[in-house]
């Protein structure tokens, strides 16, 4: 999956709002052309982004996909927030995401390739909000539990989709440890650190 | 995550990363103390909140701001920049800066200019200008003199060749001490740069060969430590004798 952020560029799209930056993605899927799934895509990218900081511009995503092992959203989401990151566009906290499936057996399974995606009767896709340091002691936790986004696919009964909740929070917050840190390696590069 | 208890002043988490999201101060045990908060930073109702990855930065008495590098720019006032002309109209030249806007640079924003010597730029030529008003919303302004008046460095550069970096990059290279790369180059090759603090350089010398010598070893140097850099410009030099 690659994920490449151009802009704040100037002007917004078809007379959007212009008190506000507008962000647009771009899905290019390995083969054949996308539809009305970029529009998910889109709407939990704009939950992120501080639309604020420069009014009246278009910020594009686009995304292409290379090769698809299952667990297509949450890849292009991670990937999406890390390439933002890296342009530096204002963001209010990262997303993380994470797939989850229910087997036959009632077992979930976390990260599914695309061969389990297929076997199993249902799976759903969470983003969180991620794990942030804070200096506040307690008001770090209700940012915690805030789910961006969820999109299940196939039929569960409620209690399943409760627990795949639970067994996705830990690992989302394993997953925005992760990040972090590859940040921290990211900007161990800069020279002046170095010096 | 580890969460630090009461908030301290000056913030924990100075010179550390920070990532999008964290809170670094919070306000309501603090009061009556004014801050000055910089680039990466916001303030939400009661704290202070990072919008910006980077490293968290603090100077007394009271100014926090996050460092980060990026390829787009975004314009304060009394940056020196390198712009590119891509319009003229009437009242401004049309500037671009790498930033989400073009800028403007009005027509008489030069020493001694008035309505009858208005300089005729063509489309492409690169300015060293300085930015004097940088609202969110409006397109940013620029001018070719100096706060008092005075020309200076600023206006047309000439020849030579300029190349795109990141900003970090041009930090570093108008940070002193001076840049280690620049220094070595300095010593042996003699030839002239312009570093906008926008992610563009440019670089002008008696040779061709020169000019892209020096523009290649800079943008190279960037993820080199100093050590490496080092090296790599004894190489550099030794092979060019």
């Amino acid at each position: 999956m690659i994920a490449a952020v151009y802009g704040p560029k100037a002007g917004t799209r078809k007379n959007e709002n212009p008190e506000k930056a507008c962000i647009e993605v771009i899905w290019k899927p390995k083969t054949g052309q996308s539809g009305k799934s970029e529009r998910e895509y889109e709407m939990t990218l704009q939950s992120i982004c501080l639309l604020n900081v420069h009014p009246n511009t278009t910020t594009s995503i686009v995304i292409q996909v290379v090769n698809d092992d299952g667990a297509l959203l949450p890849c292009a989401i991670n990937a999406a927030c890390a390439a933002l990151v890296d342009a530096g566009t204002p963001l209010k906290h990262l997303a993380v995401a994470i797939c989850c499936c229910m087997a036959e057996n009632g077992q979930i399974l976390l990260d599914p390739s695309k061969i389990e995606e297929q076997k199993v009767k249902a799976f759903v896709y969470l983003v969180f909000l991620n794990s942030i340091v804070s200096i506040l002691p307690e008001g770090g936790k209700s940012m915690e539990h805030g789910i961006l986004t969820s999109v299940t696919h196939g039929v569960m009964a409620v209690d399943d989709y409760f627990s795949c909740l639970k067994l996705g929070r830990p690992a989302a917050s394993e997953l925005s440890d992760f990040i972090r840190n590859c940040f921290k390696s990211k900007a161990g590069n800069d020279p002046s650190k170095a010096a | 995550m580890e969460t630090k208890p009461s908030s301290t002043f000056p913030s924990t988490f100075v010179d550390q990363l920070v990532v999008p999201g964290d809170v670094i101060l919070d306000l309501s045990s603090m009061a009556n103390q004014t801050l000055k908060l910089g680039g990466g930073l916001r303030q939400d109702g009661d704290s202070i909140s990072v919008m910006k990855s980077g490293t968290l930065r603090f100077t007394k008495p009271n100014k926090y701001w996050v460092e980060s590098s990026h390829k787009r720019y975004v314009p304060s006032v009394g940056d020196n920049v390198l712009g590119v002309v891509v319009d003229t109209k009437p009242d401004n030249f049309l500037v671009d800066i790498k930033g989400p806007a073009l800028a403007f640079l009005p027509v008489l924003a030069f020493e001694g200019g008035t309505r009858r010597n208005i300089p005729k730029f063509e489309v492409g030529t690169l300015l060293y200008v300085r930015v004097v008003n940088a609202n969110t919303g409006m397109n940013p302004e620029l001018s070719c003199m100096d706060a008092n008046g005075k020309a200076g460095e600023y206006g047309v550069l000439k020849e030579g060749y300029m190349f795109e970096s990141s900003t970090g990059l041009s930090r570093t290279l108008l940070s002193s001490p001076p840049y280690p790369t620049l220094e070595a180059l300095g010593k042996k090759l003699s030839f002239e740069i312009a570093v906008g603090i926008n992610g563009r350089f440019w670089v002008n010398a008696s040779q061709s060969s020169t000019v892209i010598l020096v523009g290649n070893a800079i943008l190279k140097s960037e993820s080199l430590s100093v050590v490496q850099q080092k090296i790599y410009l004894e190489k550099l030099l030794k092979s060019i004798q």
